[in-house]
């Protein structure tokens, strides 16, 4: 069998593969005795890399078995990964196999020093060969009949444009002022490289090992600048009203700390964000909002005109949709005249429409199905009501207390921006009634749609929407001016846009099944004049992929026409690929980007960074050193002097005959995390369980918990860590916290400035304090790192007996469940979803287990009636404060 | 004397070995007093504390010398210091043994000044670990005195912050929970929070409700998410 590392691309590896290959997933669902069957058959595996290592160390697995590892997404690896302890404890038992490992991340590949070499050398691999898009057999290859391109610049409107700058100008701000901290490489620090995601890597490792140094202004900017990128982003992605939501809540959760928040670019982010979706008028009209208008005293002459901008590139996709069906029935109809068959295959395709996110995919699919001014419509109810709710959750705050203090910086909402002056402040308490009154209308609306009323006439007190059509209309027309692709259509499109859902066009399929809603809204629309039913035209059956899915959509859906709403550079490389391995297929591919946008700066950057990244793999490449080992394929590893002897350590047993071999029994769990294969490094050797108490059993005495600082943090907070030392100091003698602080970042806490002057206590020192006094048994060790780990945990072990496995298993289990033999269940708690379920409020250390017997998941638990609760958990308070809190309604902090 | 019995009660009787350090002027939230105790520092009845301290060299050093008058002058206490340990590498043992059994709670404060101290401290670690001693680290003279003062005034305090009772508000402990998914930030929780209005509804959203409210809608996110709400047990 060859196993395989990752499961994403395994599909397409599947399909290539000859046929009369059988490949299995091989999941720890499987009990041991059947995987043990599998792994003898020869047949291609996939696995993940904690299950071969695990099977590999007991011996499920024999390491001499397997014909070869292949290990794909390379640029992930590192020396103490888990893929490192695999190849090594493979090539030690099976010389002769081969390991080979790929990756297509290229500027991954870069990042860090020597990074492939280090890669290379941890899995014994001498080879590299690379294959760069400019290399020129790939480029005849791929550019002896490429597809047809169709770039369309889409404009954006002027208020996007204006977010866009401003948020721009605010990170080159936040990067000057970083630059003046002097602690990270000025180089580094361009907008152009704070678009990207390894942005981030790129400071953290330079800040990390300083970072307890750094004062609170520097941490916030790594953190500030972030989130503008996000920002970035988003003003593509998401719709004008989702955008101001996004922000608003960010303002919410952020605003106090951030910085960038407080300068003029960042009020005119907000300011220009609020203009897409409404505006505040002064207007004479009486509207139904008299209770509003005795709280806010005299002057209620302020009503709220919705704009709903929509996404410019809304239009140009239901115009290019058009098009190509247009140009289809065109070809179609001299082929039923004549006996052309030529483009039938053509005809029925579906068009794949490829986005960057999920909610991307299934917003344009309402787009074309609703039209999308019931989309903008539906997203800026949710807003309103939303604002609705924080307002009347606000009232019984105020009775309550004056002062709820409990939602810390969340009072930030309420109060305004403590840049503006008093007159600023009644505006925005103007702003603030006329959005409720508007929700107040809404939630009317929304009432009588749900009557079932068919017939239902629209409100007719709405006058401020007639402004808010219009201003809409214009401002996209605006927008339009140098659109390249069927202007005239648009503008009659744009006019009617609420009508175009009224016509549904056959090929989307879907009928409209929520006709009541949208006839509700259709009438209520027709009482703007502008709008004349346009009918719309029909448009090509469309598939939408986000790109994050990742599997190899162009192989299963075999499209002839893409169009690419959100450009990527790895997608792009998808398709050369697909289009020469289908040299037959006419291929047109569609690429949409907003002119002059970070869109498109990033992904021309990104080209930039992949050509680079080749180019300098190259240069590593011409001076790489290679260890050439007598044993030609198997060269062993730097780090590892001790990696072969111990290797041969775990058969013979001892690199010297007089040492003797160290055990350490390791819970399973702990095989997610680079120890064990350090420890394997050292010569110990790894003995792979399910562990009640404890992470690592070193003697039938010492018992270790290991954690990270993270965690650490933690598990204090979750009140696991006090759990857990309690049950080690019960059942081992020698009971060990061990603290492990990260290589790259400081050995401490904190800066002696974060200290503060009192005992407090949500300080750490007060924690560890309190747990010692606690358990003064209990034995704290400090560890710089995961190698100073492994060295302590050699030293510890020194002139101590060795641990015995079935006893550490059989540690804290209650009696009565016993131990099941290969019990799979055992190894595969979902710890994560574990952890979330003990922090609930009710939810104990005795009860969580009679809760996880209950019910399968979360989201069960989440239905489970409160006399159901208190059976599993044995106490009607208990889970009467869990479903309370289940319960709880989550103030919406708009 | 009996008053000043009284008085020591409350107060942390600190070793004239100690004199001169100045880890002391940062004992400031409890009294001390300099009396006759064989450890460092007498923290309560069964607590006591000694303190080693690292320096920019390979070997720990005690402080013990600042009784020889050395003061605060630091520079000049490190060459002395230095060599005292060097005669005396077994310190940290000898101390240990001459405290007895005499306490539940035996502290061993070491200060690490400087990076480059794997080995001694190691060496520490062992010492502590088989003399039944528990090793405290700091790394500055405000952290060690903090450690010393919150031993003291936590003398008799129960456990319970430890117990996991955090902040009682509703949203803390929302974000308490929800943040215990990995790449979920407080800005999701509070976008999740408006868009499903409470927790049961939170984790009974379906992939596609996730991935639609505002910044959850990446990938990582949503499906992390998920992942968390299905299952109590994995498929790894």
């Amino acid at each position: 069998p060859h196993p395989l590392r990752h499961p994403s691309p395994k599909s397409s590896i599947s399909r290539n593969l000859p046929t009369g290959i059988p490949t299995t997933d091989v999941s720890s669902d499987l009990p041991g005795p059947l995987r043990r069957h599998l792994y003898s058959s020869s047949r291609v595996l996939f696995l993940t890399p904690r299950i071969l290592i695990v099977d590999l160390l007991t011996r499920t697995l024999p390491a001499s078995s397997p014909a070869g590892l292949i290990i794909l997404n390379a640029h992930l690896l590192s020396e103490t990964s888990t893929e490192a302890f695999i190849a090594r404890v493979f090539r030690a038992a099976n010389p002769a196999a081969y390991v080979r490992a790929f990756t297509d991340n290229a500027p991954a590949m870069v990042a860090g020093f020597g990074k492939v070499e280090r890669v290379m050398r941890c899995l014994g691999i001498r080879r590299l060969a690379l294959w760069p898009r400019f290399q020129v057999y790939v480029a005849e290859e791929l550019e002896s009949d490429p597809p047809v391109v169709v770039d369309v610049r889409v404009p954006m409107t002027r208020s996007m444009r204006g977010i866009q700058d401003a948020v721009v100008e605010v990170m080159g701000a936040c990067l000057g002022e970083m630059r003046k901290t002097n602690k990270v490489d000025v180089d580094e620090l361009t907008v152009e490289n704070g678009l990207f995601k390894s942005f981030d890597e790129i400071v953290r490792r330079q800040l990390d090992p300083i970072w307890h140094t750094l004062g609170r202004k520097t941490k916030q900017l790594v953190s500030d600048l972030r989130n503008l990128r996000k920002l970035l982003d988003y003003l593509i992605r998401y719709d004008a009203v989702t955008y101001l939501r996004y922000l608003d809540t960010l303002r919410v959760s952020e605003g106090v700390r951030s910085i960038w928040m407080f300068t003029d670019s960042s009020h005119k982010i907000f300011e220009l964000a609020k203009k897409r979706v409404y505006r505040l008028v002064h207007s004479r009209w009486e509207i139904g909002w008299q209770q509003q208008k005795n709280e806010s005293g005299a002057n209620s002459e302020m009503s709220l005109n919705e704009v709903l901008e929509e996404s410019p590139k809304w239009r140009i996709l239901r115009e290019i949709l058009e098009e190509i069906e247009e140009e289809r029935r065109k070809k179609a109809l001299p082929a039923e005249g004549g006996d052309e068959v030529l483009d039938v295959e053509f005809e029925n395709d579906t068009v794949l429409v490829a986005c960057k996110d999920e909610r991307s995919c299934m917003q344009l699919e309402d787009c074309l199905k609703k039209g999308t001014h019931q989309v903008m419509q539906e997203e800026w109810g949710k807003y309103l009501l939303s604002k609705a709710e924080l307002h009347s959750l606000q009232k019984q705050n105020k009775k309550k207390r004056r002062d709820p203090k409990g939602f810390g910086v969340l009072n930030g909402v309420v109060l305004p921006m403590p840049r503006e002056n008093a007159d600023a402040t009644s505006v925005n308490k103007l702003e603030h009634y006329a959005l409720l009154a508007a929700a107040l209308q809404r939630r009317k609306l929304d009432k009588e749609m749900t009557g079932n009323s068919v017939e239902l006439v629209a409100p007719s007190e709405k006058p401020g929407k007639l402004m808010g059509k219009s201003k809409m209309a214009k401002e996209n027309k605006t927008g339009k001016a140098n659109n390249a692709k069927g202007k005239k259509q648009a503008d009659k499109l744009q006019a009617s846009g609420s009508e175009s859902e009224a016509h549904n066009d056959e090929s989307t399929g879907e009928g409209i099944s929520a006709s009541t809603v949208t006839k509700g809204f259709q009438k209520y629309n027709q009482e703007v004049p502008a709008s004349e039913p346009v009918p719309t035209k029909p448009i090509p059956s469309v598939h939408f992929y986000a790109l994050e899915r990742g599997y190899d959509i162009l192989d299963v859906l075999r499209p002839s026409i893409i169009i690419v709403y959100h450009p990527d550079i790895a997608f792009v490389r998808e398709i050369e690929v697909y289009k020469s391995e289908n040299p037959s297929r006419i291929l047109k591919v569609y690429f949409l980007f907003y002119e002059d946008s970070t869109e498109l700066q990033k992904f021309e950057a990104s080209i930039r960074r992949e050509n680079g990244a080749f180019e300098s793999l190259i240069r590593q490449k011409s001076s790489m050193m290679i260890p050439n080992d007598q044993d030609g394929d198997c060269p062993l590893i730097a780090c590892s002097e001790g990696a072969l002897t111990n290797s041969s350590t775990r058969k013979a047993g001892g690199r010297k005959e007089a040492e003797k071999e160290m055990q350490v029994i390791v819970d399973m769990r702990e095989f997610m995390s680079s120890l064990p294969n350090v420890l394997h490094l050292k010569g110990m050797r790894i003995i792979p369980v399910t562990l009640e108490v404890g992470d690592y059993v070193l003697s039938p005495l010492i018992c270790i918990e290991r954690k990270s600082i993270s965690d650490l943090f933690q598990s204090f907070a979750s009140g696991r860590l006090y759990h857990q030392v309690e049950v080690m100091s019960r059942y081992y003698k020698i009971p060990v916290l061990l603290i492990e602080f990260s290589q790259d970042k400081s050995f401490s806490f904190q800066s002696a400035s974060d200290l503060g002057d009192d005992v407090t206590p949500t300080s750490i020192i007060s924690k560890l304090s309190l747990l010692v006094l606690h358990f003064p048994r209990l034995r704290l060790v400090w560890s710089r790192s995961l190698h100073a780990t492994a060295e302590i945990f050699s030293l510890l072990k020194a002139n101590q007996d060795e641990p015995d496995e079935i006893k550490a298993v059989r540690v804290g289990v209650p009696s009565d469940e016993g131990i099941v033999e290969n019990d799979v269940r055992a190894e595969n708690y979902n710890t994560s979803a574990i952890e979330f379920l003990r922090r609930l409020p009710g939810v104990t250390d005795t009860n969580y287990r009679g809760l996880m017997d209950g019910c399968e998941s979360l989201s069960e638990l989440a239905l489970l009636p409160v006399e159901m609760l208190a059976e599993l958990m044995g106490s009607k308070n208990a889970a009467r404060t869990l479903r309370d809190f289940l319960d709880a309604k989550c103030p919406a902090m708009l | 004397s009996s008053g000043s019995a009284v008085q020591s009660r409350n107060a942390i009787l600190v070793s004239h070995r100690q004199k001169g350090n100045p880890l002391l002027k940062h004992i400031r939230n409890v009294k001390w007093v300099f009396a006759d105790v064989v450890c460092d520092y007498l923290l309560g009845q069964t607590s006591c504390a000694l303190y080693i301290r690292f320096f920019n060299c390979t070997s720990p050093f005690v402080v013990d010398t600042y009784i020889a008058g050395i003061g605060d002058n630091a520079d000049k206490g490190k060459s002395v210091l230095l060599r005292y340990h060097l005669l005396h590498p077994d310190y940290l043992y000898f101390r240990i043994r001459e405290l007895q059994k005499n306490f539940k709670l035996r502290v061993v404060l070491c200060h690490v000044d400087v990076e480059d101290v794997i080995k001694p401290l190691h060496e520490v670690t062992r010492t502590a670990l088989l003399h039944d001693c528990t090793l405290l680290c700091a790394w500055s003279l405000e952290e060690c005195g903090r450690y010393l003062e919150t031993i003291k005034v936590y003398e008799n305090k129960p456990a319970d912050i430890l117990q996991g009772q955090t902040d009682t508000d509703y949203l803390s402990r929302l974000n308490h929970a929800i943040t215990s998914v990995r790449s979920v930030n407080k800005t999701d929780v509070v976008n999740l929070g408006s868009s499903f209005g409470s927790l049961s509804r939170i984790m009974d959203a379906s992939m596609e409700e996730l991935a639609r409210c505002p910044g959850i809608g990446e990938r990582k996110v949503s499906s992390s998410l998920e992942s968390y709400f299905t299952v109590f047990i994995n498929h790894w």
